[in-house]
């Protein structure tokens, strides 16, 4: 070690500042890097970290030299003017900047692409959202008119589609009255399915149907009519007119609700 | 001004470098224009023989190449008439033409030299500070130089290795860009003599790559032989100790043996079967005929 100090006091040379141009610090701190506080000895391994000390190393001389330069008049801009030649040829550079501006595009590209497909899944989801919201619109639309066919509500609403339902709650205690009337199962399953009627049971006994003993005829229920000779000479149209026509049998069925 | 620093570097390789080490020479005598080139040495002569080389040039200090085994590199810096030296061990090389290197310099425009702190702390640093700043600073009115200072190199010392690094200064608030080369020193040893001499400090923490090489593959074939030492005491305990049991007289006791069946001899070659394409199909025909037969009976 004695040696050592002993060959540099030999060796040194008392140079000014000027000739050397040397500076010894230590990196810039970041104020954003969290590791400046936690640990000051850099990783090797980590390459990010490595080479951004000797960055900021770099950065902490320039720092300190180029005041000291200026005082001591030595140029450290290049006026634009100046030509002279560089370390890597222009040939050299060219290459550089095509590499760096392929590398640019590539990028942009790939970026452009993840956003179209972005923009169309985007795009898909509203259109399906759209064509559910007409679908539900629709059935709305129907209901409300099977409803006025059938008579449970007597207002025309559903044309204006701007009425609010505050409006309607307002108007007519009666439909309040009437909204009692069926069942909450009965409403549940007339808002599940419509008004369109169920198509199973349309032709099995209901209990009006069954106490209705309007079409009931005695003489044809005991066999005494006049018979069936009677009724394929004259008596035709008299057997016949014991039934109501059709028009008749509509309005007695409309008054009848 | 005058140029007085008369500082004049040799830079030149033995036989045997690659063309990394080549293009490294290179850039350094483009990056120096205080240096002068020579022609590649033979590996015969001794080393002391780079000083009479260096004299003859007129140079006082010499970066010299050596490569060895086409693999590793080493480097001189000296100091030639009579001053120290150092031996280092070059890695991690990355020139100027390397096109991630995208920062550029006036040819011959004087560095700034950036130390790590660390330089200062330990004498064997702070002798191979000093010959850093002799070697790589340009001297002031040299007449191949520009008078810009627009790069900086850097010196910093990282898991007991030298790191070197050289950007270039864009503004005036030091923003920096890499122009290149870049290289990684591992001391060996520092002489007091150039090429020679007593050996003033070896460095504890240095590993020859022969070392490094050896015990690579030395950890190889330990690996390789533990798996067979373990396959063979596998096999010892397969084997093992097997009891001997006893034979029971008594065994034999309930053994009666199978009656004789006649031994017939087949003279005539039996009748071959006849090829069955589809066994599937053949099922179902027997069964429909089954069937059918089945009905005519009922």
């Amino acid at each position: 070690q004695d040696g050592l100090k002993q060959c540099l006091a030999e060796f040194r040379q008392q140079l000014t500042w000027v000739e050397r141009l040397d500076v010894t610090l230590g990196p810039v701190t970041d104020p954003v890097s969290q590791s400046a506080s936690t640990s000051d000895a850099v990783d090797p391994e980590n390459d990010f970290q490595r080479e951004m000390s000797f960055y900021r190393q770099a950065q902490a001389a320039v720092l300190e030299a180029l005041p000291r330069l200026r005082k001591l008049q030595v140029p450290t801009r290049r006026p634009d003017d100046y030509f002279a030649e560089m370390a890597k040829s222009d040939q050299q550079m060219q290459k550089i900047r095509q590499k760096l501006k392929s590398k640019q595009e590539a990028m942009e590209r790939s970026e452009k692409a993840k956003q179209l497909r972005a923009m169309r899944k985007y795009g898909k989801k509203v259109q399906v959202e759209i064509l559910q919201r007409r679908q539900k619109e629709k059935k709305n639309m129907l209901n409300a008119v099977k409803k006025y066919q059938k008579g449970l509500s007597d207002k025309l609403d559903f044309l204006d589609e701007e009425q609010t339902s505050s409006q309607g709650n307002k108007k007519g205690s009666a439909s309040q009255r009437t909204k009692k009337g069926p069942n909450a199962k009965r409403r549940y399953k007339n808002q599940k399915f419509g008004f369109g009627g169920k198509k199973k049971g349309s032709k099995w006994n209901t209990k009006e149907s069954f106490n209705d003993v309007s079409s009931f005829q005695s003489k044809v229920a005991h066999n005494k009519g006049p018979g069936k000779g009677g009724r394929g000479g004259k008596g035709g149209k008299k057997a016949l007119n014991k039934r109501p026509g059709k028009r008749a049998r509509q309005k007695m069925k409309n008054r009848a609700r | 001004g005058k140029w007085k620093n008369k500082e004049r570097v040799l830079i030149f390789s033995s036989r045997g470098i690659n063309f990394r080490t080549r293009h490294l020479m290179q850039d350094l005598r483009t990056l120096m224009p205080h240096s002068k080139a020579d022609t590649k040495m033979d590996r015969k002569d001794q080393l002391f023989v780079i000083n009479e080389v260096c004299e003859m040039k007129n140079c006082n200090k010499c970066i010299f190449f050596e490569a060895k085994k086409k693999q590793d590199l080493y480097m001189w810096l000296s100091n030639t008439p009579q001053g120290p030296s150092a031996k280092f061990l070059v890695q991690n090389v990355h020139t100027l033409a390397e096109l991630k290197m995208t920062g550029n310099c006036l040819r011959g425009s004087r560095p700034l030299l950036s130390f790590d702190p660390i330089f200062d702390q330990e004498p064997h640093y702070t002798l191979l500070k000093e010959l850093f700043i002799q070697i790589f600073s340009t001297p002031q009115y040299h007449p191949k130089s520009q008078p810009f200072v627009d790069h900086v190199f850097t010196f910093s010392i990282t898991d007991e290795r030298i790191w070197f690094r050289n950007y270039q200064i864009i503004e005036e608030d030091a923003s920096l860009v890499e122009i290149g080369p870049r290289f990684v020193l591992n001391l060996i040893k520092i002489f007091q003599g150039s090429f020679g001499g007593p050996t003033l400090y070896e460095n504890p923490h240095y590993q020859s790559p022969n070392m490094h090489r050896r015990l690579l593959r030395l950890s190889v074939a330990a690996k390789f032989r533990e798996k067979q030492q373990v396959k063979e005491v596998q096999k010892i305990k397969k084997k093992g100790t097997k009891v001997l049991v006893e034979e029971d007289p008594t065994e034999v006791v309930f053994e009666t043996p199978a009656e004789e069946k006649p031994v017939e001899i087949q003279l005539v070659k039996p009748e071959s079967k006849p090829i069955v394409k589809d066994k599937k199909k053949l099922r179902k025909i027997q069964r429909k005929k089954q069937k059918k037969l089945f009905r005519t009976e009922g």
